[in-house]
């Protein structure tokens, strides 16, 4: 060890990563076509709920029964809700109801909001007009992603007064906003045990209550393969007004952010 | 390295109802690891070749089992690992050190000069046969460590082990590799070195 030309183990874990690129493989097999052939000449018995997915029309319609359902449901007895699996849709964004229950999360979970910008900026890359809550006023930080169609914008504020600190984010609120009748794709939530989800109008429009546990989000585009992002999402409220889908996320009270709500369209 | 995991989550979900391009693209994005992973443990490229194509196809039909939302990268790793162990046999294992004299690419640095270039391949191709040497756990905590960049918590998952014990194996692997190399061995100043 005190011989300063003997290989220490820093220096052998870094000739090793120096190695590994450069490591002697035989090339690589595409082996993605023949896995495909494979497991497309035995398909995997699937349950029919999972159908669904393949197929947005026969989704939509689904959707749409259920929220008839739904509704039927609620009023009649809000515990039935609870029990069945059910789907809803709001704007771009359709709520998946899982009964089973959620993997355990850590909340070092990266935020994957896009790209850090201005609000200016921002706006010259989204299709909509960026709408601030009033209650809340200037963001402490603005993020876009433009690679959606219409794109896609979250205001973050950070905690304060009267605004919680959500332990999933960091972050005291988080207000995202989307073209929800552009993407033919769909937000997934999926609701762990734990977490409620009540329809609500916001503003007279649709939207959803989504309390309880955290829950996880993620954004897909149909027909495309990777999700836009993912968190782990605090109380929700989403809607939808004018063809953009709004989502408030945060520890606040259903009443809090509906106040946030009234401040946006 | 950031933004991977959560295309995964996303692919695995399609995947698992049913959308085989989903799974081509996982496939296609894991095929080098894959093959690369199951390289390690058979030392030959037709059996790697096999055993990471049956991986793949045994990982599909297990995705129903598959935990949602857990990292798939270290989850394909394990069955790879399997399907490799499966397919190596004694003779192959003694076959492995007599193949072809492996030698790792140059950097291809034009900065360097011929002599610190030499050195440097004659160093790489001295750790890669020191490598080859190497238990398979060792290899494998090595190459999943320092060629293939997993994490430490992707470690866990892929050798089942608690993180812990992947720091102390990890640490006693380099340990053996290092004392499995030639007694005179020096770093060459262009193997890649931490600098400063």
């Amino acid at each position: 060890m005190a011989d300063p030309q003997r290989i220490t183990d820093l220096d052998l874990e870094g000739a090793l990563r120096d190695l590994g690129p450069r490591y002697p493989y035989p090339p690589t097999p595409n082996l993605a076509s023949r896995v495909r052939l494979r497991i497309t000449a035995q398909p995997v018995p699937r349950p029919r709920r999972l159908e669904l997915w393949r197929d947005p029309r026969r989704l939509a319609l689904v959707a749409a029964v259920l929220l008839v359902l739904l509704g039927a449901a609620a009023v009649a007895n809000p515990a039935t809700r609870n029990a069945i699996a059910h789907f809803f849709h709001v704007g771009g964004v359709i709520v998946n109801r899982q009964p089973s229950p959620l993997p355990s999360f850590s909340p070092v979970t990266p935020l994957d909001l896009g790209r850090r910008t201005t609000r200016d900026d921002a706006q010259s890359k989204v299709s909509f007009t960026i709408e601030v809550p009033a209650e809340l006023g200037t963001p402490d930080a603005v993020y876009v992603v433009s690679g959606i169609p219409g794109g896609e914008v979250s205001l973050a504020y950070t905690p304060r007064p009267g605004i919680p600190l959500v332990r999933e984010t960091g972050l005291g609120v988080l207000v995202t906003e989307f073209r929800g009748d552009l993407i033919p794709g769909f937000i997934t939530k999926s609701l762990g045990e734990g977490t409620t989800a009540q329809e609500v109008s916001v503003n007279g429009d649709p939207g959803w209550w989504i309390a309880g546990q955290p829950h996880m989000i993620y954004v897909d585009v149909a027909g495309q393969s990777q999700p836009l992002t993912l968190r782990m999402a605090s109380n929700t409220l989403i809607w939808e007004h004018g063809g953009v889908t709004y989502r408030i996320e945060s520890d606040l009270s259903k009443a809090d952010a509906f106040r946030l709500a009234a401040g946006l369209p | 390295m950031e933004g991977r995991p959560l295309d995964d989550i996303a692919l695995v979900e399609r995947a698992k109802n049913g959308d085989v391009n989903a799974y081509e693209a996982l496939v296609q994005h894991y095929q080098e690891l894959a093959f690369r992973v199951a390289y390690q443990v058979t030392g030959n490229a037709a059996d790697a070749e096999d055993a990471a194509q049956e991986a793949f196809v045994n990982a599909y039909y297990a995705l129903g089992r598959f935990r949602p939302g857990a990292p798939f990268k270290p989850w394909l790793c394990r069955i790879v690992v399997n399907e490799a162990r499966n397919r190596r046999t004694s003779a192959q294992r003694r076959t492995v050190l007599a193949e072809r004299a492996l030698v790792a690419q140059s950097s291809g640095d034009s900065a360097q000069s011929p002599e610190a270039a030499a050195e440097a391949d004659a160093f790489r191709s001295t750790l890669v046969a020191t490598v080859r040497t190497l238990r398979e756990d060792d290899r494998l905590i090595l190459a999943y460590r320092l060629f293939f960049d997993l994490s430490e918590a992707e470690m866990a998952e892929a050798l089942k082990v608690p993180r812990g014990t992947v720091k102390s194996r990890l640490s006693r692997a380099l340990g053996r590799l290092r004392a499995a190399l030639p007694a005179d061995i020096r770093m060459p100043s262009s193997a890649g070195g931490h600098d400063g």
